[in-house]
């Protein structure tokens, strides 16, 4: 028996070598490539801190940070905001209308980078479909530049509610009736509910997927790159244009910048996790 | 005066009637127990004493008071869930202490209410853990005294036991029936289980289809069931109606009533054919199935086809009892019980 158990640890354990594999070529290795490169004089040579210190210092990129962290935060902190709501009235439908609406977020949730970044075009561009809608109508109130800060940071709020309403769904739905009841029972009202129990029980859902909003939006390419090429700076726009985009290609720099916005990652889910604990030490 | 009143009360959901003119008064510090299967309108009864759903018609009033629209908040009833409903994100203090809070108590006047409970429910030292850290008999002890703390009018427990397994159930039954008698806590309990109904309660209300079946205390209820609907959930009773006995060799069968109820234990099994007891049913019959259910031994006997449950104590001899023995039955005749026949 003991024999037959060994063999079949085994045969698992070989079946998960393709994984580790694929891991090792397409995870590990680029990012030990990457963090070697980081610390490399321009054309590979030598140990310096001179990408770091040019990636921290210089303002193109350093607005290129900052952009990219503002724009992450807003779209994160609207898209979590709009998602809590939507994922709350979802939870009151019909067990089928839940499901479509469901359906409906999966799909949005798909519909990203460059198809996005057109669909865009075509409803708010220059020419846009509804921008010469609103022009028509004189509702030049509703127009905005799809090209600009705010254009992009309606895109990325965009992509950002269906991701947060299928990561935060089933957390609100875990809410369950009873714990109302009860509370109503004890003498609490809607409010009291909300800010003692139903937010508190949220709350690490709620921080987990802001987290991975914040990481979305920060990492964000294809849909930045094909709405405002490079004439809105952005950090993974910046780091696509020095290994692919300009004449010659500065792959250490940009390793240094994508170590950069790996820690701006590492941070922000380190706050996460400390904001978490003060939150459930307080409770 | 009955301490709790309800008159009269229906309540349907789209064209579902699940209370139909439902009317009971239970007395102060009285343990009722409202019993029926699943979908009988228990539960909704239950909870539109608590006020969390609303009735169409009707009455319900609480010390004289008539809280029919009041809302849950304002009627001073405890309530226990069968999913116990404690608050995740509190330990066992905080879930006991949140009436209190509510009602803005001084944290000093919290500390010792809340203490006192613990004590009450003999989770000293466990005060500390949070739900997921506690059994389910020691969640639902702290669900108890979360809704035991604000000293409400009435309890309600709304099938309690449900979700523990048999051996913590029992136990936790007794304790809840001690707490209760100490506290001389009025308590409306909700279950489909008829021992525990039987066990627990000073009086039954069985419901059927949004209606009460028949009302009194466990051993009215056990002894005299009014219906065959009730004998036939109640226990393992023996229901049959005449057209069935006709023409089979049961002998002494009294000239009124159409449907009769015998409790298994009160039939006698003889394997000698000389003894008629004056007075009594008389039937002949074979052993088909000898089952041995702890202190019980259960016996299924063919009346010509008719099939009869006769139960005994454990510990007698049995082999001269086996399958195919042919037995005769002997039913006293206060023990053959002429009961209404149920739609």
């Amino acid at each position: 028996m003991a024999g037959r158990s060994t063999s079949q640890h085994k045969i698992r354990l070989l079946l998960l070598i393709p994984f580790l594999l694929w891991l090792f070529a397409f995870l590990l290795l680029p990012a030990i490539m990457m963090v070697i490169s980081s610390f490399q004089n321009e054309g590979g040579q030598g140990f310096t801190l001179g990408q770091y210190v040019k990636g921290l210092t210089h303002p193109l990129y350093t607005t290129a940070i900052k952009n990219s962290v503002i724009l992450s935060l807003v779209s994160a902190l609207v898209g979590i905001t709009v998602a809590v709501i939507g994922a709350y009235s979802f939870t009151t439908f019909s067990a089928k209308m839940r499901d479509r609406m469901l359906n409906i977020s999966n799909i949005m949730t798909n519909f990203a980078g460059v198809p996005l970044a057109f669909g865009f075009m075509i409803l708010f561009g220059i020419n846009g479909m509804l921008t010469l809608l609103f022009k028509k109508l004189g509702l030049s109130f509703l127009v905005f530049d799809l090209y600009s800060w705010t254009g992009l940071a309606w895109v990325y709020i965009y992509f950002q509610i269906p991701v947060a309403i299928l990561l935060i769904y089933p957390s609100l739905y875990a809410i369950k009736q009873e714990w109302k009841e009860s509370a109503a029972l004890l003498g609490a009202n809607t409010w009291q509910f909300w800010q003692r129990i139903g937010v508190p029980v949220l709350l690490p859902a709620i921080a987990g997927t802001f987290s991975v909003l914040f990481a979305n939006a920060m990492g964000a390419y294809a849909t930045a790159y094909a709405l405002v090429t490079q004439n809105f700076n952005l950090l993974p726009i910046q780091i696509g244009g020095m290994v692919a985009g300009d004449v010659f290609p500065r792959v250490e720099l940009g390793s240094a910048l994508a170590i950069i916005l790996f820690l701006i990652l590492a941070i922000a889910l380190f706050i996460n996790e400390k904001m978490l604990r003060l939150a459930r030490k307080g409770q | 005066m009955s301490f709790v009143h309800i008159r009269n009360v229906s309540k349907s959901f789209q064209d579902n009637k699940v209370l139909n003119q439902v009317s009971l008064s239970i007395e102060k510090g009285e343990f009722v127990t409202l019993l029926g299967p699943s979908g009988c309108g228990k539960s909704t009864l239950l909870r539109s004493v608590a006020g969390l759903n609303d009735i169409d018609e009707g009455s319900i009033s609480v010390g004289g008071m008539d809280i029919t629209h009041l809302p849950p908040k304002k009627r001073n009833v405890g309530m226990v869930f069968q999913s116990y409903a404690l608050f995740p994100n509190m330990n066992v203090y905080d879930n006991i202490a949140f009436g209190l809070k509510m009602d803005g108590l001084s944290k000093l006047d919290i500390r010792s209410i809340v203490d006192d409970m613990i004590s009450l429910i003999d989770l000293k030292g466990k005060e500390d853990r949070y739900p997921n850290q506690l059994s389910g008999g020691q969640q639902q002890r702290v669900a108890l005294a979360r809704s035991l703390v604000k000293k409400p009018t009435v309890l309600l427990l709304d099938e309690p036991l449900s979700a523990l397994d048999a051996k913590i159930r029992r136990s936790l039954r007794n304790e809840i029936r001690l707490i209760q008698q100490r506290l001389k806590m009025t308590t409306i309990f909700v279950t489909h289980d008829q021992e525990e109904a039987l066990t627990i309660s000073d009086r039954i209300f069985v419901m059927n289809q949004g209606e009460i079946e028949q009302v009194g205390s466990p051993n009215d209820i056990y002894t005299a069931p009014a219906s065959e609907y009730v004998a036939r959930f109640i226990g393992n009773y023996n229901v049959w109606s005449r057209q069935q006995l006709q023409g089979l060799p049961v002998r002494g069968v009294p000239e009124q009533g159409d449907v009769f109820a015998v409790r298994p234990e009160a039939i006698r099994m003889e394997t000698g054919y000389g003894d008629e007891i004056e007075g009594g049913i008389v039937a002949d019959g074979k052993v088909t199935m000898v089952s041995i259910l702890g202190n019980i031994l259960r016996f299924e006997v063919d009346v010509s086809g008719l099939p009869v449950t006769v139960d005994m104590l454990s510990g007698q001899s049995i082999e001269h009892l086996g399958s195919g023995t042919p037995v005769r039955l002997v039913i006293p005749r206060d023990e053959w019980k002429s009961i209404r026949k149920s739609s």
